[in-house]
């Protein structure tokens, strides 16, 4: 991939994750935090992509990396952590994968067809287990955390 | 004869929590968080026990007060549309509960005041509609060209998603139209020299049907315990998926038979 090649990928990662934020009618303060969000995990998958050919990790890691991501803004932002998750993880969704596989199956090139349909789940594997890992930890530290608050009373 | 109109504070108190959680799902919050939120308002106020059950369709409550009597109540959600404005806002409001314990009529008109149905047309959100397709063209390895050629395409969704929501016509036979119309447009684009690769500009205008958010949503539910929930939602977005599939297959199909 050369430097030309990235930049448009990045910028055009952004873009969309901008657009998605408004389309999620996000508060106005934090689009800018989404398109920062789309901007480090597109930078992210990219890297994933040059060192592993494995669709689940490269999926996988930039996921990871959006959800520390969102915990760390929705503490700093006082807001909830849905929002910038949501957008910022919009450029790991599968719509090209979808295409693909409709494509093939309406084609009959049922081999293709298979093999987008499993990379298709790989990518989606990879981002779920990749956002659950994180807000697993999230949830018991806030469970935590709530219970402290209704012991004391 | 009962002459009392009066609901006993408990209700109203159930009542609330309810309907701040019934609004949550409508704007398309996490089910623990609803439980969470339903759960908390209801010892805010004092309640002995809150026992919630939520689905993405249904809340239901059962709260038992100081004296011993028991309440339950429940809510139907019927359709949802992500709107993150309004769910911060309404996280803001049930924290605000929880800590100052406003009147239970106060809160309401609070409530009313943040669930005011937004205007119809929005223009800001189309803007969102063109930018979402146009980036992702690119990002999937369009020209330029494409991401320009996605954008009339994204105004017809962007119709279609308002007019389902305002009609609350089946999602799922509007879903399949519309990408069946997006693949025809995206096609005769292209067949016009509008644009160069027919299927990046389907596939820009792919990212702004798919369920993403909806799938990566539902698993982290049934991950996170929320089983119910999760498998329902799961089920939504492949559904939903296979109908945006069924509906670029027929262009594609159709364009295939012709030759274009």
């Amino acid at each position: 991939m050369d430097l030309n090649e990235i930049f448009t990928l990045l910028i055009s990662g952004v873009i969309g994750t901008v657009g998605f934020s408004i389309l999620f009618k996000s508060n106005k303060s934090r689009v800018f935090c989404c398109a920062v969000g789309g901007l480090l995990v597109t930078a992210v998958y990219l890297w994933c992509v040059s060192i592993t050919d494995n669709l689940f990790f490269q999926n996988f890691l930039p996921s990871l990396f959006a959800t520390v991501y969102a915990e760390i803004m929705a503490r700093v932002m006082k807001a909830p952590t849905t929002p910038i998750l949501a957008c910022s993880i919009i450029a790991l969704i599968p719509g090209g994968r979808l295409y693909n596989t409709t494509y093939h199956f309406v084609a009959g090139n049922m081999e293709a067809f298979d093999s987008e349909l499993i990379s298709m789940l790989q990518v989606a594997a990879g981002i779920c287990v990749g956002i659950t890992c994180v807000s697993v930890i999230v949830n018991e530290i806030n469970r935590h955390k709530f219970k402290q608050i209704f012991d004391k009373d | 004869m009962n002459t009392d109109y009066d609901r006993s504070r408990t209700e109203r108190v159930l009542s609330l929590a309810l309907d701040l959680g019934k609004s949550m799902i409508k704007c398309g919050a996490e089910i623990n968080r609803v439980e969470e939120t339903v759960t908390r308002i209801g010892y805010a106020y004092g309640m002995k026990s809150t026992e919630v059950f939520s689905v993405v369709s249904m809340i239901t409550a059962t709260v038992a007060d100081e004296g011993g009597r028991t309440h339950t109540q429940t809510r139907r959600i019927y359709s949802y549309s992500i709107n993150f404005d309004k769910l911060e806002q309404l996280n803001a409001l049930s924290r605000k509960i929880c800590a100052e314990k406003p009147d239970t009529e106060e809160a309401r008109a609070e409530l009313e005041k943040i669930m005011v149905p937004s205007r119809l047309f929005n223009p800001i959100v189309l803007l969102g509609y063109m930018l979402a397709s146009a980036g992702f063209a690119v990002f999937f390895g369009g020209t330029l060209m494409d991401g320009i050629a996605t954008m009339p395409v994204s105004v017809m969704i962007y119709f279609f998603n308002s007019f389902v929501k305002v009609t609350g016509a089946s999602r799922l036979f509007f879903t399949a139209l519309t990408s069946a119309l997006s693949g025809a447009m995206a096609i005769f684009f292209v067949y016009i020299g509008f644009g160069t690769n027919a299927d990046m500009i389907m596939i820009g205008n792919i990212m702004l049907l798919i369920p993403g958010l909806m799938m990566t949503n539902s698993v982290r539910e049934m991950l996170c315990g929320d089983l119910m929930s999760g498998i329902l939602r799961l089920l939504e977005s492949v559904i939903l998926a296979l109908s945006i599939a069924v509906g670029f297959a027929i262009p594609i199909y159709i364009s295939g038979l012709l030759g274009v």
